[in-house]
């Protein structure tokens, strides 16, 4: 069984960053990414990023995903296995990986669990009909493999990943028939929204799905208006016929092998699903488990990222590596992160943390 | 506050609690309160193997089957349970692979034969084996006894159905509360306290906490020689139906079945290894060692993906037997022990327990099963079971 000081699973922003983060300050690192290739959701992100300098704001998610797999391959304590899955974590610090259809055990002193977040469905009949997508799968379709996912879309959601999956729609020229929001304003930046309603795109907001239909795949959805206390109105049904449903409804942490591993965790709304108590280290319940990204709060690249080497750093440090560097590094982590929450944005973020955060 | 004046109070929210509410409710005891420390069927009855079978070698464990298959025939129909129980008679091997092993099955068949002779257990050669399940490796495998009127069905629904019967007669039924304490007054049970601080008042308390049966039992001052002994259960995707009846081996300790939803369930128990405390967290090890023994039993399995795993804990006494009925402490019963083979009689039991704590004479004779035995030394090893 090969044995590493620190597993850092998930190759993301955040887990990217936790490795080269605890590989620089010393330790042996195995980063272990369940893709053919690092970076997350980075690379089907072709539009450029907001944000300060430090997270490489103007830069394109797909380019943030290949500076930090070189800086990664320039450590030589990092060991990257790709296309390796994370199968279990047992109560002896091993963890099960399954790659090229085998499996294989591994056993680390500490764990990152950087394992991101999965898209949310909503329930409505025939939502499992051929056609029905998440909108990120959409994403991946098209910027990762180059496949046109559809003709026309309805897209269910007005949150950044609708608007700017809507708006790549439009860059691979499928038609967007509309955006529907159940909320009765656009959950996403207005910069987004401006541009896809003046490529002609109608958002509706306070609208909702009845239902798909079609024969053996998507062929149009029906869709209605909510009133004031989100009860649909009867009477107020469109039908929009297209061959595709795009649900961008959002994001829920995956922590199954948080929960596997015994970690505390609580439902708290703001961070999108059940996440687990941590320490500001970003250590869980249980010692030597570290939690960074979407996993511990569905939030942003930027923040993953520095979230990713606060959790690396305090890894490394808990296994004794820790120079006249880590002091600064990890303070400047801090304040990178309470900077990045600082905005209207950051409000519900930091109201989920009081929750969390122990 | 809810009403704390009971007149009998069950502990444990599995097969054996939820059956023996029902019955109780329905032999005309007003007051039932069954309390459970998490959810409803969380303990061992919802991490069984839930099969159902004829085929045990002791009187008593034959005599309690044979009328827990025909009870499980209707319970739908008893309980009005529109959701089923998904209860799948297709039939329940148990294969050898040892002289003795056949030896063992020979003398079993016979009493089976002997105590109900409608008992449809037969004896199968190698070839009868290949025949009915050829996808089976009978590499070493002598032969084996099938029933086809065993089978398996979902230990949650039992669970449920008995639950939701109970509640229509009146059952006061509370899960996430945990009995902490029992108290007695001379000799007698008077009260239990649960972990919210409630005192609810009663004269008879019947303890169907599985595994934790000693700790319970301890609380009313009643020690019993019962431990926690952990087995392992792992699970397939689902695949399209091949495997009609549930199939047993005594050798290598492993069980599997496949569910009517097409997932198999694949056991493996291993007491050598395997820990004797409360501990339901799994281990690679196990699924390192179900692999193996799966592929072995069924070597197409060799690419079929496992979903998931869990854990679960028998109930284990001296000789692999239930303890069940009155104790020192007045008022105070047990139904607990079970080992691996409790599930499918949970709806026998729970009508037997009835019987006793209302002063009526069971319908089978479960005197052998007292907690007695123990310091007399009349304990009734079962040879059929893991
Ligand atoms: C359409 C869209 C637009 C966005 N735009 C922005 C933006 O402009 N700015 C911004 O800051 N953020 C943006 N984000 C959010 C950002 O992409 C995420 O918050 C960020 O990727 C989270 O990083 P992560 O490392 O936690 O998770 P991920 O990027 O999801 O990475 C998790 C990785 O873990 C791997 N993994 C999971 N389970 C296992 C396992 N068991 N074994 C092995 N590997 C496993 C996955 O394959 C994945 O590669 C956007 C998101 C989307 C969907
Ligand atoms: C892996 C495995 C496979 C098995 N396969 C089979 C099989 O194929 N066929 C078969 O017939 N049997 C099988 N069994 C055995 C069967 O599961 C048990 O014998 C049966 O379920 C016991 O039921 P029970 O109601 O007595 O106990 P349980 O189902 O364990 O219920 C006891 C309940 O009491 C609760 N409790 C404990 N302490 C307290 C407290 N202080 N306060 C409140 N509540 C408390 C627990 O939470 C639990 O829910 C198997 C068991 C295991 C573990």
């Amino acid at each position: 069984m090969l044995s590493y000081e620190i597993a850092v699973i998930g190759g993301g922003p955040a887990g990217l960053c936790a490795a080269i983060s605890a590989a620089a300050a010393g330790a042996s690192v195995a980063l272990i990414e369940k893709d053919r290739h690092l970076g997350g959701q980075l690379v089907k992100q072709t539009h450029m990023f907001f944000g300060s300098k430090a997270q490489f704001a103007s830069t394109r998610g797909i380019d943030i995903a290949d500076i930090l797999s070189r800086q990664c391959e320039e450590l030589k304590n990092i060991t990257v296995l790709l296309g390796a899955t994370v199968l279990g974590y047992y109560d002896d610090q091993v963890l099960t990986i399954e790659q090229d259809n085998k499996v294989q055990r591994v056993k680390a002193d500490c764990l990152v669990v950087a394992t991101g977040a999965s898209e949310k469905v909503l329930p409505f009949p025939n939502n499992d009909l051929p056609g029905i997508y998440g909108a990120g799968a959409v994403q991946t379709l098209m910027n990762v493999y180059g496949v046109k996912p559809a003709d026309r879309v309805l897209m269910v959601g007005a949150g950044n990943i609708g608007l700017i999956v809507s708006y790549q729609l439009l860059q691979a020229h499928v038609k967007v028939a509309g955006i529907i929001e159940a909320a009765k304003h656009i959950g996403g930046y207005l910069v987004h929204a401006s541009k896809i309603r003046r490529a002609g795109v109608p958002i509706m907001t306070g609208y909702t799905i009845k239902k798909a239909y079609g024969e053996r795949k998507v062929e149009g959805a029906i869709v209605w208006q909510l009133d004031d206390r989100w009860q649909p109105i009867p009477g107020t049904e469109l039908d929009i016929p297209v061959d595709a449903v795009c649900l961008a409804v959002g994001l829920t942490p995956m922590g199954e092998l948080l929960w596997q591993a015994g970690c505390q965790m609580i439902y708290v709304p703001q961070l999108g699903g059940h996440v687990p108590f941590r320490k500001a280290t970003l250590e869980t319940t249980v010692p030597g488990i570290y939690v960074a990204g979407d996993v511990a709060g569905v939030e942003e690249a930027s923040s993953a990222m520095v979230e990713g080497r606060l959790a690396g750093l305090a890894a490394a440090r808990r296994l004794g590596y820790h120079n006249a560097d880590w002091e600064n590094k990890y303070q400047d982590a801090l304040q990178q992160l309470m900077a990045l929450r600082s905005g209207p944005v950051g409000e519900k973020i930091c109201s989920g943390l009081k929750c969390v955060v122990v | 506050m809810a009403n704390n004046m009971a007149d009998a109070v069950i502990i444990g929210g599995g097969v054996h609690g939820c059956a023996t509410a029902y019955y109780l409710a329905k032999a005309g005891c007003k007051r039932v309160v069954l309390l459970e420390k998490g959810y409803l069927a969380s303990g061992g009855t919802g991490r069984s193997g839930a099969g159902i079978r004829h085929q045990f070698g002791t009187e008593i464990n034959i005599r309690l089957s044979s009328a827990a298959v025909r009870m499980m025939e209707n319970l739908e129909q008893e309980l009005e349970y529109p959701r089923g129980i998904s209860l799948m008679q297709k039939g329940y091997l148990i294969i050898a692979y040892t002289e003795t092993q056949m030896e063992q099955f020979a003398k079993n068949v016979q009493l089976q034969r002997e105590i109900d002779p409608e008992n449809l257990t037969e004896i199968l050669t190698t070839e009868e084996i290949n025949r009915k399940l050829p996808f089976l490796n009978v590499e070493g495998v002598l032969g084996g006894t099938f029933n086809r009127r065993d089978g398996h069905a979902n230990p949650f629904h039992v669970v449920q159905a008995f639950a939701e019967a109970a509640k229509r007669l009146g059952v006061d039924i509370r899960t996430f509360t945990e009995v902490v304490d029992i108290r007695t007054d001379q000799g007698k049970v008077t009260a239990v306290v649960t972990d919210k601080g409630e005192v609810i008042q009663t004269p008879v308390v019947v303890n169907c906490a599985g595994p934790h049966g000693a700790v319970v039992s301890k609380m009313a001052g009643v020690d019993i020689p019962l431990y926690p002994q952990r087995h392992q259960v792992a699970v397939t995707e689902p695949l399209e139906m091949f495997l009609p009846c549930m199939v047993l081996d005594f050798t290598h300790g492993t069980w599997f079945k496949q569910t009517p939803d097409g997932s198999l369930i694949l056991g493996v128990g291993d007491p050598e290894h395997e820990v004797k405390e409360i501990n339901q967290r799994c281990t690679w090890e196990f699924m390192k060692d179900v692999a193996e023994k799966m592929v072995f039993h069924i070597p197409r399995l060799k690419d079929v993906v496992v979903v998931r795993q869990w854990a679960g804990l028998y109930d284990m006494t001296p000789d692999s037997q239930a303890i069940l009925g009155a104790t020192p402490v007045e008022g105070f019963y047990l139904d607990v022990g079970w080992s691996g083979h409790g599930f499918q009689l949970g709806p026998i039991v729970g009508k037997i327990m009835a019987e006793l704590i209302s002063g009526q004479k069971p319908c089978i004779d479960v005197s052998c099963m007292s907690l007695e035995r123990f310091e007399k030394g009349e304990l009734i090893p079962e040879p059929n079971c893991v």
